[in-house]
Parts: C-alpha cells; sequence; structure tokens
C-alpha cells in the first residue's frame, strides 16, 4: 500500500521524520519497504504565470508565451506546443538548467528561430499524472514562483500490509497503526451528505438472493452529475497512491477505497433497468461485457449484480462495460456493498481478475464501512461532480452486529512470550489499539486454537482474566493468541530479552545427513565438483532419456512456470549434461562432477521419492601437465572411483556385472550394473554415455562417463558398527597367475570365480595384466592375476601350491581357462 | 716350494691384489677383483693357501699367520674401496637428478562442495550445538500438509504469500499433491511423530512459482526449525536466534525483532541482522533501511500444535524458517541467486 504523507497527515499528526516513521510502523508490524520522495527528481521547476499566448511567427503548431515566474519582473519566453494555455493560469516552469524525471535537462535553446528559455511542463512530464497532451494547469492560488517540489512534492511510504491486517490497507487503518506507535489521535473525515429531492428508494431497488455471499448491501442514487476530471489535489493524491485518474466520479470511489478501505462501485443509473439491482449467481450461458471490454462467459458460481434484463458487473471484482459511468452520465447509482471473501476470491481467481478491490474484499470488510462508503462517495461525488444526492439509502443490513468479546487469561502472556507484563499494563496496550477490556466471569469461554475451540473458566481463572472488546474493523482478533501478539506488538518484540533454552534435551537420534556428507567429502576430496540442479526439469530432457512426454511415472507440474521446467527429475543426468553444457560454453570442457539429489516417479498413484548420486566426467580426468599427458575420462575411472568409494564408505565391495544398456542414453558397450557384494543389492549403473546423446545436447565431448547410485541402497549396506578383523602375524604370500580365456567370458566372471575356488586364505585378487594378440587367439585375451593368501599361520609351499591349482583346474571347468604358457 | 718362497708369492699377491682393488672404477671391476683374490673358490689367495700342505708341519702357522694379514689387508681395502664407490656413484646420482625446483608439482583435480549444501551444514552444526536434530521431509507434499495443518485453509487471503506449484495428478479426497512451498510441513511431520521435547531441523528444496531474477528462483532451499517443550518462550526464540547470527555473522553484529506474518505462528516474527554491507549505515542492498531479513519465525500456532497432536494447554514453542540461497548470498557475498544452479566452474572453484 502506498501511503503519501501529505494525505495520511489528514487523519493523524506526524512529528516524525520519513525515516522515523518508517521505522515505528516496521517495528509495529506495518513493514515500510521503501520511502519514495516524489519531487525528489525536479530541480529548478518552479510555479509561473502565463502573461501572454501568441502565435509562434514561424511556426503554426506552436505558442509563444511570457511567463512571470517570481514576485518580481522576472518574465521568461517560452515556445510551447500545447493548446490548453491561456493568459492568467499558473503553470509549471522548467527554467534554463532545469532537470526533469528520466535525467532530462532543460535548455534556453532556438526553436524555429525563436529563443526559448525553458520550457512549461506537463503532468506527465512530471510523472505527477498521466496526461502527456496538455501542459499542468495548477490552481489559481498556487503561490507564484515557489519551487513546485514544496508546493507538490510528497514522501510516499509503500507500506507491506499483511494478509491479516485488510483493515490496514486504508489511510485511516495506517493512521490507526500510526496513532498506536505514537500516542497521537485519529481524526476521521467530517462524512455527511447534503440530501434532497426525493428518496432513494424511489429511484432504487436492491434485491439479495442469496444473503451469506452478500450480507450487506448500501445503495445510493445521484442525479445532474457532471462528469469531468477531479480536482488537481485529488489526482495527485490519487497518482501518488498509485492510481490513475479518470474522472470525478470513478476517482471520488477510488478516493474512498483508499481512504476508508472500502471498494465503491457506481453504476450509470440509466443502465439499470427499472432502477432494480439483483445480486445474484450468474446462469448457464450468461456472458458479459466487462470494463476491460472483453466479453467474458460466465460460470454459475459467479455472484453478479444484475438487473431484470442480464448482468450489470461481477459482484466485487469488475464492473461492466454497458453500465460503465462515462462522458454522458447524469444519473448514477453508488454501491457500498459487503461480499463473501471467498466467493470474491475464487471469482477472481477463475477470471485473472484480481484488482485493488477484489483484494479488500477477499480480506473481509468491516460492517460499518459499507454505510460510511456510501455517503462518503455521494459526499466527495456532489463536491466534484455536482448534482444532487437523493434522500436515505437503500441498505439491506443496517444493523450493525455487536463488536466480538474474546476472554482471555493474562497469565499466558507472560507464559508465550518469556516476560512478565502485568494485566494493567496488557489493559492500557491494548487500548492504544482500540481494544477495551472488562473482567471475565465465571464460565466465560476462552477460545484456545480457534474461535470454536472454547475452554470455560472456574471462579479462580476468571477472577484473574480479562474480556476483550475488539473493534469491528479487527476482524484477525478471534482467540486468546491474537490478544497475547498484539500485546507483543504495541509493546514492541525488542523489549523480549534473549534467553538461552534451558528446557529438556529430545534424545539422540542420528543425522541422516551423516553419510550422504562423508560421500560428498570423499568424492570432493577425489577432486569432483558437487553441483546442485534443477529438480524441475522439460519433457524434451526425459524425452533424451526414452521416456515418453506422456509416460505415466513421471510427476507433471499443472501450472509450471515453463515447458523446460515442467516435469519432477526422474534422473540427474539431464541436470549434469546442462552443467557439462554450459561449462563447455565457457570453454571449460573438463568437467567432474557430482550431485546428490532426488528423483520422482510415480508409483502406484503415489509419488515415490528416491536420494540418488550421480556423476558425469569429461574431458580430461587426469590432467595435463608439463611431464604428464593428459588422460580423457574413461568408464574404467568412474568404475575404479565408485569402488573405492563404496569400500571408504564402509559398504564393502563393489562390483560391476553386464547388463543391457539403455539405447542411445548408455554406451551399448560400455554400461555396467553395480552391485554390492556385502547385502546382493544393486547400487546403480556405471559406464559411458552413448555418443548420440552428448550430441543430442550439443555437448562438444564426444565421450562422458557416468555413474548413478541409489544412495539408500549404498548407505544401508555400511553396517551400523565396524569390527576390525584381526592382523596375522606372518606376513601374507603372493602368486601370479595368468590365465587365457576366450572373449566371451567377463574378467567379473573369472574374478569371481578365483575368489570362489580360493577358499578363505585369499585376502586380495588384483588383475595387474591383460594382453591382447599373438600368440593368442584372435579372441581370446590374457588375465594376470596377483593372489594375496593369509593365514594366521605361516603357509606351506604345498598348501599354496593346491590353493592355486584348485583355481586353475575351477577356472578350466567353468569357464574354458587355460593357463597361459 | 719353502717358506721364503710362499712368503714372496703371498707378498706379491697382496701388491697385486691392492693395486687392483685401488684401480676398481665400479662395484662390477671391485668385485672382479674381490673374486679374483679372496674368492673362497677359485680367489688366488685361496690358490697359494691350497699350496700350504706341501711345506713343513713347522712353517704352516706362520704361513697361515701372513696369508690372514693379507687377506685383512685386501678386505679391508676392497671395503673402503666400495664405501668410496658408493659414495661417488652417490654424488653422480645426486647430481644427475638436479630438477628445477621451481617447476610446479603434477596437478590434482581440485573438487568442491556446493556452497548451498555448505551452508544447509553449517545451520545445522550451529543449531546442533543446542540439541536440535535433523529430519527430512518430501519435495512433494500435500495441500493438507503444506497449507491446511498450518492453518492456511483453502482461499484464505494468505495462500497469496505462497505461489504454488501443483501436481497434475487426480485429487485424492480433495487432497491436491503440489511440491512444498516451504519447509514449514515437516513441522507437522515431525510433531506427528515425535513427542515434546522437540528441537527439530528440517531442510530441503522448496519450489514456488515465480519469475526467475537475482533474488527469486522457483526452486530455493530453506531450513525449518521447530522447539516444542512447555516452558519455551519468545525469549528463548530471541536468544538462539541471536546466537545463530552471531556464529554466521560475528559476534557483535546486532540484531532486531520485530512483528512479522505467518498463519502457523503467533505472534509472528520477522528477524533482522544489521546489513552486512554497510553495517547498519544504509545502502542499496538493505533498502537503506540499514537491516536484512534473514528469517521468519514465530511461537508455534496453537492450532498448528492441535494439528500435530499436542495440547496447546500443555506445550507451547517455535519455529523459524530461512532461506538458505539468501543465507549463503549474505555469508559469501553472491549478488545473483542464479549462480547456486547455474554451476559455472569459475563460480564452484571458489568454495
Ligand atoms: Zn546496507
Amino acid at each position: 500500500m502506498r501511503v503519501p504523507l501529505s494525505w495520511l497527515r489528514e487523519y493523524v499528526d506526524v512529528d516524525l521524520s520519513p525515516e522515523a516513521l518508517a521505522e515505528r510502523l516496521t517495528l509495529l508490524g506495518m513493514e515500510v519497504k521503501g520511502i519514495e520522495r516524489r519531487g525528489d527528481d525536479w530541480r529548478d521547476v518552479v510555479v509561473g504565470e502565463l502573461l501572454a499566448v501568441e502565435p509562434h511567427p514561424n511556426a503554426d503548431r506552436l505558442s509563444l508565451t511570457r511567463v512571470r515566474v517570481d514576485g518580481g519582473g522576472g518574465v521568461l519566453s517560452i515556445v510551447c506546443g500545447a493548446t490548453n494555455i491561456a493568459p492568467g493560469q499558473r503553470v509549471p516552469v522548467a527554467l534554463p538548467g532545469a532537470m526533469l524525471p528520466g535525467e532530462r535537462r532543460i535548455e534556453r535553446t532556438t526553436k524555429m528561430g525563436v529563443v526559448s528559455e525553458g520550457m512549461l511542463c506537463s503532468g506527465d512530464e512530471l510523472r505527477l499524472t498521466t496526461d502527456a497532451e496538455g501542459i499542468l494547469i495548477l490552481p489559481a492560488g498556487t503561490p507564484l514562483g515557489a519551487r513546485l517540489a514544496d508546493v507538490y512534492g510528497d514522501v510516499v511510504l509503500d507500506v507491506d500490509v499483511k494478509p491479516n491486517r485488510g483493515d490496514a490497507l486504508s489511510l485511516l487503518g495506517l493512521a490507526r497503526e500510526v496513532a498506536a506507535a505514537t500516542g497521537a489521535m485519529v481524526r476521521w473525515p467530517a462524512i455527511d451528505v447534503a440530501e434532497s429531492g426525493d428518496e432513494a428508494a424511489s429511484h432504487l431497488v436492491v434485491e439479495v438472493e442469496d444473503p451469506a455471499l452478500c450480507p450487506r448491501f448500501v445503495g445510493r442514487w445521484m442525479d445532474g452529475v457532471a462528469i469531468g476530471p477531479s480536482p488537481l489535489d485529488v489526482q495527485l493524491r490519487l497518482m501518488a497512491a498509485g492510481m490513475r485518474p479518470i474522472s470525478n466520479v470513478v476517482d471520488a470511489s477510488n478516493y474512498v477505497m483508499l481512504e476508508l478501505g472500502k471498494p465503491i462501485h457506481t453504476f450509470d443509473a440509466a443502465a439499470v433497468a427499472g432502477g432494480r439491482l439483483i445480486v445474484r449467481h450468474a446462469r448457464a450461458g450468461e456472458r458479459l461485457e466487462t470494463l476491460d471490454h472483453v466479453v467474458r462467459e460466465l460460470t454459475t458460481d459467479t455472484l453478479l449484480i444484475a438487473d431484470r434484463t442480464g448482468p450489470l458487473a461481477i459482484a466485487g471484482v469488475m464492473g461492466g462495460a454497458a453500465s460503465e459511468v462515462g462522458e454522458g452520465t447524469t444519473a448514477i447509482v453508488i454501491e457500498s456493498a459487503i461480499f463473501d471473501p471467498v466467493s470474491i476470491r475464487r471469482t477472481g481467481q477463475r477470471y485473472g481478475l484480481r484488482s485493488e478491490a477484489s483484494l479488500r474484499f477477499e480480506k473481509g470488510q468491516e460492517h460499518r464501512l459499507a454505510r460510511l462508503g456510501a455517503d462518503r462517495t455521494a459526499q466527495l461525488i456532489a463536491a466534484w461532480a455536482g448534482g444532487r444526492v437523493a434522500r436515505g439509502v437503500v441498505d439491506t443490513d443496517p444493523v450493525e452486529p455487536p463488536p466480538r468479546r474474546v476472554p482471555f487469561r493474562p497469565s499466558r502472556v507472560g507464559r508465550l512470550l518469556g516476560v512478565d507484563v502485568t494485566a494493567d499494563e496488557q489493559q492500557a496496550l491494548l487500548a492504544r489499539v482500540g481494544i477495551a477490556t472488562e473482567g471475565a466471569v465465571a464460565g466465560d469461554l476462552v477460545p484456545i486454537a480457534r474461535s470454536s475451540d472454547l475452554m470455560a473458566l472456574d471462579a479462580v481463572s476468571a477472577a484473574a482474566a480479562l474480556v476483550a472488546i475488539v473493534p469491528g474493523h479487527r476482524r484477525d482478533i478471534a482467540i486468546e493468541t491474537d490478544l497475547i501478539e498484539e500485546v507483543a506488538r504495541v509493546r514492541g518484540y525488542e523489549t523480549i530479552p534473549g534467553e538461552r533454552p534451558a528446557s529438556s534435551m529430545p534424545g539422540y537420534r542420528p543425522d541422516p545427513r551423516r553419510g550422504l556428507d562423508d560421500l560428498r567429502e570423499l568424492l570432493a576430496g577425489r577432486g569432483l565438483d558437487e553441483v546442485v540442479t534443477h529438480a524441475l526439469i522439460g519433457p524434451e530432457d526425459h524425452g533424451r532419456l526414452g521416456l515418453a512426454a506422456d509416460d505415466p511415472a513421471t510427476i507433471r507440474v499443472a501450472n509450471p512456470v515453463s515447458l523446460e521446467h515442467s516435469q519432477l527429475r526422474r534422473s540427474l543426468l539431464p541436470g549434469l549434461l546442462r552443467v557439462l553444457i554450459e561449462n563447455e560454453h565457457q570453454r571449460r570442457h573438463d568437467v567432474a562432477l557430482f550431485e546428490v539429489g532426488s528423483i520422482h516417479r510415480f508409483r502406484d498413484g503415489a509419488p515415490v521419492e528416491s536420494l540418488v548420486l550421480g556423476i558425469l566426467l569429461a574431458g580430461d580426468w587426469v590432467p595435463g601437465a608439463w611431464d604428464q599427458a593428459a588422460r580423457g575420462a574413461e568408464m574404467a575411472d568412474v568404475v575404479g572411483l565408485l569402488a573405492w568409494l563404496v569400500d571408504r564408505a564402509g559398504a564393502g565391495r563393489l562390483v560391476a556385472e553386464t547388463t543391457a544398456s539403455l539405447p542411445t542414453v548408455e554406451h551399448p558397450g560400455r554400461t555396467a550394473l553395480l552391485r554390492l557384494v556385502s547385502s546382493g543389492a544393486e547400487v546403480g549403473r556405471a559406464g559411458e554415455l552413448d555418443p548420440r546423446l552428448l550430441a543430442a545436447v550439443d555437448a562438444r565431448a564426444s565421450r562422458a562417463a557416468f555413474a548413478t547410485v541409489d544412495v539408500a541402497a549404498l548407505l544401508g549396506a555400511v553396517p551400523a558398527v565396524r569390527r576390525l578383523v584381526p592382523l596375522a602375524r606372518v606376513p601374507a604370500v603372493e602368486r601370479d597367475l595368468a590365465v587365457v580365456v576366450g572373449d566371451d567370458v567377463p574378467a567379473g566372471a573369472v574374478e569371481a570365480v578365483i575368489r570362489d575356488a580360493a577358499g578363505p586364505m585369499l585376502r586380495d585378487v588384483r588383475l595387474f595384466d591383460r594382453y591382447r594378440g599373438a600368440p593368442l587367439g584372435a579372441e581370446e585375451s590374457s588375465l594376470a592375476y596377483r593372489l594375496r593368501l593369509q593365514a594366521g599361520r605361516t603357509l606351506t609351499d604345498a598348501e599354496i601350491e593346491a590353493i592355486v591349482a584348485g583355481v586353475v583346474t575351477a577356472l578350466g571347468e567353468r569357464l574354458g581357462a587355460r593357463l597361459r604358457s | 716350494m719353502d717358506l721364503a718362497s710362499v712368503s714372496a708369492d703371498l707378498a706379491a699377491l697382496r701388491q697385486r691384489a691392492l693395486a687392483a682393488v685401488a684401480d676398481a672404477d665400479d662395484l662390477k671391476e671391485l668385485e672382479a677383483a674381490e673374486t679374483a683374490f679372496v674368492g673362497r673358490k677359485q680367489g688366488a689367495l685361496t690358490a697359494v693357501l691350497r699350496g700350504i700342505g706341501a711345506l713343513p708341519a713347522e712353517d704352516r702357522p706362520r704361513v697361515g699367520a701372513i696369508a690372514n694379514e693379507v687377506r685383512e689387508a685386501v678386505e679391508e681395502a676392497i671395503a673402503e674401496r666400495r664405501a668410496r664407490l658408493a659414495a661417488i656413484a652417490l654424488e653422480v646420482r645426486l647430481a644427475a637428478e638436479r630438477v628445477d625446483v621451481t617447476l610446479p608439482g603434477r596437478p590434482l583435480r581440485r573438487g568442491s562442495l556446493h556452497p548451498l549444501v555448505e551452508t544447509t551444514r553449517e545451520i545445522a552444526r550451529i543449531f546442533g550445538q543446542f540439541g536440535f536434530v535433523v529430519y527430512e521431509s518430501p519435495e512433494v507434499e500435500t495441500d493438507s500438509l503444506n497449507f491446511q495443518a498450518l492453518n492456511i485453509p483453502a482461499d484464505h487471503p494468505a495462500r497469496d504469500l505462497w505461489d504454488t506449484l501443483y501436481v497434475d495428478a487426480p485429487t485424492n479426497d480433495g487432497d491436491r499433491l503440489l511440491l512444498r512451498t516451504h519447509t514449514s510441513p515437516g513441522q507437522m511431520r515431525v510433531m506427528r511423530q515425535t513427542r515434546p521435547p522437540i528441537r527439530a531441523l528440517l531442510p530441503g528444496r522448496c519450489f514456488r512459482h515465480e519469475a526467475v531474477d537475482a533474488s527469486h528462483g522457483f526452486e530455493f532451499f530453506q531450513v525449518e526449525g521447530l522447539m516444542v517443550d512447555e516452558g519455551t518462550t519468545m525469549a528463548h526464540l530471541r536468544g538462539l536466534l541471536d546466537e545463530f547470527a552471531h556464529a554466521l555473522f560475528g559476534a557483535g553484529r546486532p540484531t532486531r525483532f520485530r512483528p512479522g506474518y505467518y498463519p502457523f505462528t503467533e505472534p509472528s516474527v520477522a528477524f533482522d541482522i544489521q546489513c552486512v554491507v554497510c553495517d547498519g549505515g544504509g545502502c542499496p542492498a538493505c533498502g537503506r533501511s540499514g537491516w536484512m531479513t534473514i528469517l521468519g519465525a514465530g511461537m508455534v500456532h496453537p492450532v498448528v500444535l492441535r494439528n500435530g497432536g499436542i495440547d496447546p494447554e500443555v506445550y507451547q514453542g517455535f519455529a523459524f524458517g530461512m532461506g538458505i540461497d539468501r543465507i549463503a548470498m549474505l555469508r559469501y557475498g553472491i549478488n545473483d541467486i542464479r549462480y547456486f544452479l547455474e554451476n559455472d566452474a569459475r563460480f564452484l572453484e571458489q568454495f
């Protein structure tokens, strides 16, 4: 809410500087987001008087004016293109050297052969009004020669009014808050309407079909109105408050909305058939052209203001074009109604029409404002547009409801805030925001969590309890805690001292991120960069992974910010690839990335979230140096990295198994399934990406190694407690073994057979050489393993030879392997 | 063969052997000399000693003594020569190994940890000292947990505070799936799975339907804190937040406690620290106010306690929520939130 201080001061005295006032309001919960000084960007703009307006000697469309710009004899010659000027008018004059908004500098110039000593300004050039055509004509009494900033400058506070405080979305509402902060008095405007002639009821009938959706409708009727612009100071106020001046009648309703917080609608009475307004739901098939000249199909849950011929306005949201007050209007109907907040909110959302008016209706309206708003609007229209206000009002619910009574226990204030505030002080604090208090009696019901969650006071507690009598505008105060907050707010949160809690501690709970953080530290220590990428990716990203745009397991956003961020990721790969490409654009081609993040999918209609580790290596993995050749990342790098990671994390040994690759995503010959030996669980996949995928995302790299690991499966295999294997006293024995196998035998199978056949004495087995070529067959390779054998005692040569022989036999029988001679 | 000729032979042998040892230029030559003169099997000295049997018995000890003396002398010379050769070899090796010590070392990949995750960890470490334990909660939530249980009914004006991304899926008993707009639904999950005393911390990724600019994204990260006990007060909230702010932004930094608004807390709090850019003097970063809001907080609303199965007449507590992105931006002097998810190598390698 934009609050021009000159306007605010009509309702409350403010002795503070704008900055000090802003701080006081902020500390009261009315946060001031900004302070704007209107007129700060005018320099050397003064009030002048037109002495003469004559045709320009060399240009038909220009005038040559003579302008007096001070009380003495200073007179300037200024060339002007506007046609709304006449001698005797007071106008804003930009002197030579002046500065206007937008850093616009005004100089003495020559226009069509005539010297112009400055410029006459339009409202638009000064950013005061929206009129760019004519010169801004100032009221006759504007002091001649004054700096315009001294007359029309203003300070505007931008106040962030929270959604629960609809009552503060008005100058009077904020004046009440200023008064609470400073102790000043609030001055209401004198609202009185000079009525004459016949009764409003003889011109206007209002019929409300569903009073729950329109609890009160106050109508007034006027005729003899002359539509025209509002007085200048009114236009300036509306502009400063962020509203566009339109006409005296429309401006009056906006003025009342800003002043009282009461949205008002005016109809051209000639467009209301039979003078009969009906508040009802739209009927199927009805349509309405709204003020923005859009013809809208109305849904049957839309609340309308209609006449017997059809819809006139969407209640509380937007008027209709046909009944709009315009140039030819002479008689008007003023609508000052209260609507059901939920109905207004839904309607505004349905039609995409959220206005200043509907925002106020959504937050609820004080009952008495309906009448006050109607009266104030009629008063202002009569003053600005003339005309006659018919006697009386049409009012569907003139009886004001009694103020809400909220019993509360002052002892709860200290208990919740941690600072003692006596009941007397609480009463005084509440009085500053207009909340009166009186003693409670046994049986009074304290609303605890909601207004229907009631706890009866017994005689003892009632003696110490109070009842708050809440003024109608404070619709946010309904339960005991609301009053505690009010006490704290008015007293000032800064009066609450900081204390360290001394209460009891919760029991131990392992940090769920601990194992995860270990993995992150390990990977970063190995030289990988951790990244965080979007959880929302696009159908194109998923499409490249072979997932159809309408794959039923994909979780889609119904109202995405954009198509490329419309689906929850089912893999980390698209995000990692995006990072690769972005960095390639920066000529950073060597990337080693990891991300730990959630992937999502539907399973049996329910969302399932799993935590995944993703790794992407592209470009050089071993960096090049002056005596070291760079080496690009390959599958074996990522497999080795993961085996190390899994081992270090405590999950034991990891094996890579052959698997069918995902077509066009994973390299058909370089993709493995990863399995934990200890748990037997599949934990992920690793290998290289299909070059077609890299090409599809326009990566420069033609090779990239990747891995995806299920973090829960990995960390689940880490034992809670590690147990030491006793160290043998005697050294281990090493034996080398080279076997020749056909290409159909994977090395993983050879190692598995060795481990199985060697038995418990085998501590470690390592492939240290792999050879292909003569004298081996074309589809054969020789694999050389180093076996490390260990027992609690010295192994004899015979025992060792028996183990090796057993391994050789098993390799021969199970895999057709032979010893390399 | 007599004593005199054997003695002369030994003397000559000694001279030749010492000369050969002295002439040996490397270990190989030295070993050859050793074998040739004092070798156990084919050495010249051994050959001489084999001939001792031909001498008269009374001369044998005398010759034996001379021969031992020769052996010792030669072996001593060999040992000396060996040491000398080793010293020379070491000198040669060291001279040959001289390098330009100012050459750069062999590079290792640097590696880095992402500032958002590390800031989350730092926040958890600080609150961990005060007994807060970490819980996790899902990114896909229900309307009922994300909003309704937190005292934000459908069609409540406060819903405007959160522009929600909804999941395209049929509603389940009117309960819509959505991407959580804040970590606050985690409060409800914690209250429903544990009893007071509660000190919980809930970090996580959140989503809002927002246009992206230097300070907003449609994905961002939050940490939620929740403490519930019989006597947990707003003064405790203030005290703990002060500790937190001082831990993260320096011990002397002033803080400010002022009214805020959240439907799920009452009283609600906005917590400010003195601007880290201008130290309170006023600058564009703080809107010239000298203060920066770093988190929202408040005493848990009694409706929220009730919805969490906790009796608000017995227990009370506070909750707070902060944007990790914002904290990390202030902490590291990052001026554009988009850097976090762009993962530019030039950004990452600074962490
Ligand atoms: Zn600052």
